[in-house]
């Protein structure tokens, strides 16, 4: 590891001293004169030792709290789902089908009741942090022109999550649909059905065993076991490991990382990942390419719980990025119901914030004007509650409505390549620079 | 109508002012500018006498014989023979007599043209001479390019594809002229044996004048075609006419001397009358062209046949390639007709300053306030007493009407421009009628629905219209789309169709979809029939009602508008029944889904051993019982759901036969044709009728 870390200093060192040069402007110049504002690396492992040690003190009592909200009163007037094992879900299937049996067999046709996941249905709950699915049920009746459909197709999602749990396999959102294409017409209506089907049982998806096809990746100081077998995430190449889109799967987490650094795009986590960025500071960097899909979110969700590390967030300075924090943080409208085991709350925001932009003296040219559509996605946020919440983050988003600028991670890049992972994020952490 | 009333009135000759100069003047320009015979027999002192207000009018129209339609051969066919008809009809209309009209229209060859003029048909003998001669080059061209031709045929042929009809080639230059006679037979008034000659051979010198609604867009009628058969072919007009009662037939040939604007008569006499026959025919043998204006003569047909069912058509093409030979008989429909049109005074804030002293020159009354209360609609005497008064201290009642100076003249006018009067009643006015309007669209379109509204009467400038629309959806020969029917007057118009207050109003400000109306896919019909003492029309021809008259417009779209919201009850009535169709068939498909759904995830139940298994309740495990002994199977799933679908289906068209009714739509009278002449019968006696059969 060891080797590893000098090379990655040497390697870094060549090209940041190169490219100074060459590049006379003022702003090349001041940004590279951060660069010597940077204590040593030392200092600033003590300043993140101290963070991760209040963080696993304070998330010891956040989740307490969290502990005495879920099972309470609301849960009759929200739907929330858990983990189930697939004996229970079978026998809930089973009671499902039976009764649709029997009333097909009696002559009246059949029906399910079914949670309405519209997004009229969602609200946010200031005081659990997240959005939770309100409970209210609407029938789902074969004999209506409207919902045969929807009635078929749900009989036929229960027949088949029946078959898997009963095989005692996993399958992926995929297979199911290709089990039934003719029927099914389009993957988006399997899905759908899967999520109605997930909140009738009251189950998590994970718990019917139907996982979503692999999309997120770790790389850093973790090593788990994914179905017994040991993964060291310091090994994994400049690619990362995928993580498992089957929750059940890892074991045995391990960890010497300071923090979690959740990263929102591909090419910033690959900068990470080859500049050996966990090496230099102990952490655990995690991207899902974009929006977050449900197991990435279920495994950031586990790594904070087990491991008790301070979540650090690097998204694009747009609304965008402050969208993809939110379904981290709070949920999507469309897994509502299965909310409690899909958010991770606070999460601070290292970078890029609107801020920076000026702070570092990011050039023009790397800037990018609003559209109508990010202002109007912006003031939407200024409305949420979970923006309202942390002060920080409106003034940081009110900057951006002003300036009418916004800018990707690697507008950072316009003063080297390596900028990011040797100058911008080391001084944000000696500067404890998040909120 | 207006072109009309200027001649008119600027060859009212008793009146003076400064305005009488302009028209003659025009017409004298036309007139050097035009054939050069004309300018010398006119003398310059012509022009001031009453000699001049005869003579120009046939001239001007036929130097400007597009003005009436006549713009070329095809076009002339048409409104030669839609003059024809329109007469028919007016006359047919002014006795209530229904109208029964033959129209024929026969192609003569050039030869047989050639020997009707005592023309000795003649051989070409110097080929090159001619304008569509081919020379040696150019038919090497077109052979080579003939032979190409076949080739690509060929192969599109060998590869099975659609194989394109060989284009004509058509030789360069104008090509042959071709002839028609036009002959329209009516069952009308007739015509006074005497007043024939003037009747037919002289311009502007018609019946219809005078403010009422009228078909003819300039009074022209007959002797447009007359001048334009003098011009194309020569030959004169073969007119025979008889009236009610009278024991003769009037038979004239005549043509007309353009250059006096007299008629010039051939032959006038009196013929036997022996079926007591009334009415009158005309026959005219002018230059056409039956290939292009084809469609637009059979259209006008069939539209004139939807705005007046009342009356009822033959219509004959007649040549010597019998393929191409046409007969259409339109039949009635109805014997309501729509009343003639009354005569009504002008509406005092419609005149101008000429119109109020033609008024004064052909007025019996007077003094002022008579002629105030009398010549105008909508004054009283206390309103004529009230308006005097206005006019200022030289206006007096008793002051006698035709000393009236101009600068008077145009005091009456300023105060009729800017007082108030009550709006002209649409009493003067014959329109359609909803009823025939109605069965008209039904006789002709055979619509799957049908919609119409009448409007009350609206003024525009002071002329009262009304506006009566119909739409139907579907029916034959209707393309999909919208098919824009118009009337103005009741009689139809068929070119400048893009300008027109109707189709635009159609396609730009009827939200059809909102009616539940498709406005590509639907085959819609849109009739709209607009009659008014004066017809606001645009352009030269009078083929169509501008788009800027707000008046006309909103009244256009509200009577379109009214039409949607009654069909609109209907459609959503037609889709709930296709829908109930539906319903069946989409449920029934999804039965062996879900059958196989249930079945497989049972078996799987019913497999796991029951010590393994959770107990269920006692019904449940009787199900899993008969799963195992295949008592229940797939089939019997199926069979029930079936049995459901089924029941509910059964009481879900209870339910809508509840909601919409037994009766689902208004019956309609329907209209036997009587029978012409006697026959011999059998009597069928029934309880409530008679059948008469005809053997």
């Amino acid at each position: 590891m060891s080797e590893k870390k000098r090379r990655a200093g040497s390697d870094a060192a060549g090209p940041a001293s190169s490219s100074k040069r060459p590049r006379a402007s003022s702003a090349a110049s001041y940004a590279e004169s951060l660069r010597s504002k940077l204590r040593p690396d030392a200092s600033i492992l003590a300043s993140l030792r101290s963070l991760a040690s209040a963080s696993s003190s304070k998330s010891r009592t956040a989740a307490k709290s969290l502990a005495e909200q879920d099972p309470s009163d609301p849960a009759s007037s929200y739907i929330v789902v858990a983990d189930q094992d697939s004996t229970s879900v079978t026998s809930r299937i089973n009671r499902l089908v039976l009764a649709a049996a029997r009333s097909i067999l009696s002559g009246r046709g059949f029906s399910f009741a079914v949670p309405s996941r519209a997004a009229s249905n969602q609200v946010y709950l200031p005081n659990l942090d997240r959005i939770v699915l309100l409970r209210r049920e609407s029938a789902r009746p074969f004999s209506s022109v409207a919902t045969a459909r929807k009635a078929t197709v749900t009989a036929r999602v229960l027949s088949l999550v029946h078959a898997v749990l009963r095989r005692g396999i996993h399958v992926t959102k995929r297979d199911l649909f290709y089990t039934d294409v003719k029927l099914f017409g389009d993957q988006s209506q399997s899905d759908a059905v899967l999520d109605d089907v997930s909140c009738m049982l009251g189950c998590t998806r994970s718990s019917l065993h139907v996982v979503a096809s692999e999309k997120g990746v770790v790389v850093g100081r973790l090593v788990f076991a994914d179905d017994g077998d040991r993964i060291d995430c310091t090994r994994m190449g400049v690619g990362g490991k995928a993580i498992p889109p089957n929750i059940d799967r890892v074991s045995g987490i391990e960890s010497d990382a300071l923090f979690i650094l959740l990263v929102e795009k591909d090419a910033a986590f690959m900068r990470l990942a080859e500049d050996r960025f966990y090496n230099r500071f102990p952490c655990i960097i995690l991207t899902a390419k974009g929006q977050p899909d449900v197991a990435t979110r279920l495994f950031l969700r586990r790594l904070k719980v087990e491991l008790k590390l301070p979540v650090l967030a690097l998204v694009d300075s747009d609304p965008y990025g402050l969208k993809i924090l939110s379904v981290y943080m709070c949920g999507s409208k469309n897994m509502s119901y299965d909310s409690a085991n899909l958010t991770t709350p606070d999460i601070k925001w290292l970078g890029v914030r609107p801020s920076d932009l000026d702070k570092y003296r990011v050039p023009e040219q790397c800037r990018l004007p609003m559209t109508d559509h990010d202002i109007k996605v912006g003031k939407e946020l200024l409305e949420e509650d979970f923006v309202k919440q942390n002060e920080g983050w409106v003034k940081e988003l009110e900057t951006m409505l002003r300036t009418r600028q916004k800018a990707e991670i690697q507008a950072l890049s316009s003063f080297g390549f390596q900028y990011l992972t040797e100058v911008y994020l080391p001084l944000k952490l000696q500067q404890e620079d998040w909120i | 109508m207006d072109t009309a009333g200027d001649a008119a009135t600027g060859g009212g000759g008793a009146v003076p002012g400064e305005t009488k100069k302009k028209p003659p003047t025009a017409a004298a320009k036309g007139k050097s500018t035009g054939k050069g015979k004309a300018s010398p027999k006119a003398s310059p002192a012509d022009k001031e006498s009453s000699l001049l207000k005869q003579k120009s009018p046939a001239e001007f129209f036929a130097e400007n014989k597009n003005i009436a339609g006549f713009d070329n051969p095809g076009k002339s066919l048409y409104t030669t023979m839609r003059e024809l008809v329109e007469n028919a009809l007016d006359s047919a209309e002014s006795i209530s007599e229904l109208p029964d009209i033959e129209i024929t229209i026969e192609e003569i060859t050039k030869s047989k043209f050639n020997t009707m003029i005592g023309l000795v048909d003649r051989e070409r003998v110097d080929e090159a001479l001619y304008d569509d001669f081919e020379s040696a080059k150019a038919r090497e061209k077109r052979l080579a390019k003939e032979a190409r031709f076949q080739e690509t045929q060929a192969k599109n042929a060998s590869l099975g594809k659609k194989v394109k009809d060989a284009p004509a080639f058509r030789g360069k230059g104008r090509g042959e002229a071709a002839f028609f006679k036009v002959t329209c037979k009516d069952n009308g008034r007739g015509m006074p044996h005497d007043d024939i000659p003037n009747m037919l051979g002289r311009v502007l010198s018609g019946t219809k004048y005078g403010l009422r609604q009228t078909r003819g867009k300039f009074g022209l009628g007959a002797k447009m075609a007359l001048i334009w058969s003098k011009m194309s072919t020569g030959l004169p007009i073969e007119i025979k006419s008889s009236m009610k009662g009278q024991n003769y037939i009037s038979f004239c040939r005549l043509d007309i001397d353009i250059h006096k604007n007299v008629p010039h008569v051939h032959l006038h006499e009196k013929r036997e009358n022996k079926n007591q026959w009334h009415g009158a025919e005309i026959q005219v043998i002018i230059e056409g062209n039956w290939a292009t204006h084809r469609s637009k003569i059979l259209h006008y047909m069939r539209q004139m046949a939807v705005i007046t069912p009342y009356a009822q058509f033959l219509f004959r093409f007649l040549s010597d390639a019998a393929d191409k030979n046409l007969t259409i008989r339109f039949a009635r429909r109805t014997d309501i007709m729509p009343p003639v049109p009354l005569q009504t005074k002008h509406h005092p804030s419609a005149v101008d300053i000429l119109l109020i002293k033609r008024l004064i020159a052909e007025t019996t009354k007077q003094n002022l306030l008579q002629f105030l209360q009398h010549e105008f609609v909508n004054i009283s005497k206390l309103h004529a007493e009230r308006l005097i008064g206005e006019m200022g201290p030289d206006f007096s009642p008793k002051m006698t009407v035709k000393s009236l100076t101009s600068q008077q003249l145009v005091r009456i006018h300023q105060l009729f421009r800017q007082a108030k009067f009550d709006d002209p009643s649409g009493n003067c006015l014959s329109p359609a009628g909803e009823y025939n309007l109605r069965l008209g669209i039904i006789k002709e379109l055979h619509p799957d629905m049908v919609a119409t509204h009448a409007s009350s009467p609206q003024v525009f400038e002071g002329h009262p219209f009304i506006v009566e629309a119909g739409i139907s959806m579907g029916g034959k020969d209707v393309k999909q789309g919208l098919n824009i029917f118009r009337f103005a007057n009741r009689i139809p118009l068929l070119f400048e169709q893009g300008a027109d207050v109707i189709t635009r109003t159609a396609l730009k400000r009827i939200n059809w979809s909102s009616y539940k109306i498709n406005q590509q896919q639907d085959k819609i019909g849109v009739f709209v029939s607009i009659v008014s003492t004066k017809i606001p029309f645009k352009g030269t021809g009078k083929e169509y009602i501008g788009d800027d008259i707000t008046e006309i417009s909103s009244a256009v779209k509200s009577a379109l508008k009214q039409c949607c919201l009654q069909l609109k009850s209907k459609i959503v009535k037609k889709l709930q029944a296709r829908e109930r169709q539906d319903r069946k068939r989409n449920l029934n498909r999804y039965i062996p889904d879900v059958a196989r759904a249930i079945m497989e995830t049972l078996v799987e139940i019913a497999d796991d051993s029951p010590p393994k298994r959770p107990r269920y309740d006692k019904e449940d495990e009787e199900l899993l019982e008969k799963v195992n002994s295949q008592e229940v199977t797939d089939k019997t799933f199926r069979d029930c759901l079936m049995q459901h679908v089924e029941q509910v289906d059964y009481e879900m068209a209870l339910d809508y036969a509840m909601q919409s009714g037994v009766s689902e739509e208004p019956r309609e009278a329907i209209y036997l044709n009587s029978l012409e002449g006697s026959y011999k019968f059998v009597d069928l006696q029934g309880p409530v009728f008679i059948f008469r059969f005809i053997p």
